[in-house]
């Protein structure tokens, strides 16, 4: 290794830098408008199926990969294979905290928890005759005005599901942004901070390079 | 190609570092401090690259860019590569800590293959032959990349040949881009600073 000044005619003179400019550029560019590696599965609850679905960071669905479902002690449940659309649903066969784990090919993973508490459905819902079915009919006979009339426990149940399956279908979209893992958006401002990284670990190299050196 | 975190076994995770640690040893070792900011360059451009995806074929992968590291760098494109995984997952979750030393050894041990087989002929006279090994450089860098990929994963258990298959085949046209910006940027170069080409393996 010369010791004496490296700078003098070593690598980082004018004519390089145009080249290397130019090859981080041409990277860089492109860079900012793609996305890329990791995969991601998310999954949510409605009425009592499961739904998940998984993708590519970039978007692309993950066709074909494999789903296993495992309960809180780690006993594996159920085990399918996505569609054509990245999307795989189940029964649960039981309540209980569920462990999704998608595996994608090329060594990708991920895995998403769906706590036993979001498995609604008639496993775990309140029974007919609790508090909130006695506010219901007082509610529902209030409301009727003059003649309050008493719901048959047959027709608060009847109310109750249509309810619950319109909620199901109109909260669908926002359960799934917010179950949506905060994954896609890779930002500027990321890539920005791991070049300045970098290069901060090479200013911190040169700076100690240059106090031996003297 | 980056393996997540729980795919692979305790023994692979441990094998992957302790050879990514003595490739960086080496790396470190041989980096000449002049070339630091180069290093700093390459790393930076090896950190970037795997946001760029290929949109070809059936799978989703993106330019490694783990040839060119190897034919400008040599040794040091180990911690080179080992920085960039590091803020990969860091920032994009590639990856993994856990799987960082195998990630990083996959995708570094061909690079310094690559740079064995091919620097001297890329920093020939002859320009056919040059350009013809840069492009052979970033092309078998990929590929050795994938078949190391696939031993990871083979040997956590999942058949060797399946798997090489089906990760080879995805990166096919990775491999024939990495070859072209190898041999654009070996080109590119040669003409405007050789010096650059011939700082690897070269005697000090």
């Amino acid at each position: 290794m010369p010791k004496d000044s490296p700078l003098k005619k070593g690598w980082p003179s004018r004519a390089t830098w145009p080249s290397v400019i130019f090859l981080i550029l041409v990277i860089f560019v492109s860079a900012s408008y793609t996305f890329a590696h990791r995969v991601v599965l998310f999954a949510y609850v409605e009425g009592d199926k499961v739904f998940t679905e998984s993708y590519f960071s970039d978007g692309k669905r993950c066709q074909d990969s494999r789903i296993e479902v495992f309960d809180s002690l780690g006993n594996k449940l159920l085990e399918g294979k996505t569609d054509k659309n990245g999307e795989f649903s189940f029964n649960p066969p039981k309540k209980t905290d569920l462990r999704i784990v998608l595996t994608a090919s090329m060594g990708h993973k991920d895995e998403y928890t769906i706590p036993s508490g979001e498995l609604g459905g008639e496993a775990g819902g309140s029974s007919p005759g609790s508090e909130s079915h006695k506010a219901a009919k007082k509610v529902f006979g209030a409301e009727n005005g003059s003649s309050p009339r008493q719901l048959t426990p047959r027709e608060v149940e009847q109310i109750r599901t249509v309810v619950e399956e319109i909620l199901d279908e109109k909260l669908k979209p926002v359960m799934r942004l917010l179950s949506k893992p905060q994954a896609e958006g890779i930002s500027f401002v990321q890539v920005m901070g791991g070049i300045g990284f970098i290069f901060g670990i090479m200013g911190i190299i040169l700076y100690f390079r240059s106090r031996r050196g003297r | 190609m980056h393996i997540s975190e729980g795919v692979l076994s305790a023994p692979v995770l441990a094998t992957g570092a302790a050879l990514t640690a003595a490739g960086c040893g080496i790396g470190l070792k041989k980096l000449d401090y002049d070339r630091v900011p180069q290093v700093a360059l390459l790393t930076s451009a090896f950190f970037v690259a795997s946001l760029i995806h290929v949109p070809i074929g059936p799978s989703s992968v993106h330019l490694v860019l783990n040839g060119l590291l190897g034919l400008l760098l040599g040794w040091p494109a180990f911690p080179a590569i080992l920085i960039a995984l590091f803020l990969q997952a860091l920032l994009f979750q590639f990856g993994g800590i856990t799987t960082l030393g195998v990630n990083a050894f996959n995708m570094a041990f061909p690079a310094i293959i690559c740079s064995y087989l091919f620097a001297y002929a890329v920093k020939g006279k002859n320009n056919v032959i040059s350009m013809g090994a840069a492009f052979a450089c970033g092309f078998l860098a990929i590929l050795l990349g994938c078949l190391m990929v696939a031993l990871s994963l083979a040997l956590t258990g999942d058949p060797f040949v399946g798997i090489a298959k089906v990760v080879v085949v995805a990166h096919l046209p990775v491999m024939i881009i990495e070859g072209l910006i190898t041999l654009f940027s070996a080109g590119f170069l040669k003409k405007l600073k050789p010096e650059l080409l011939g700082a690897v393996h070269a005697k000090r």
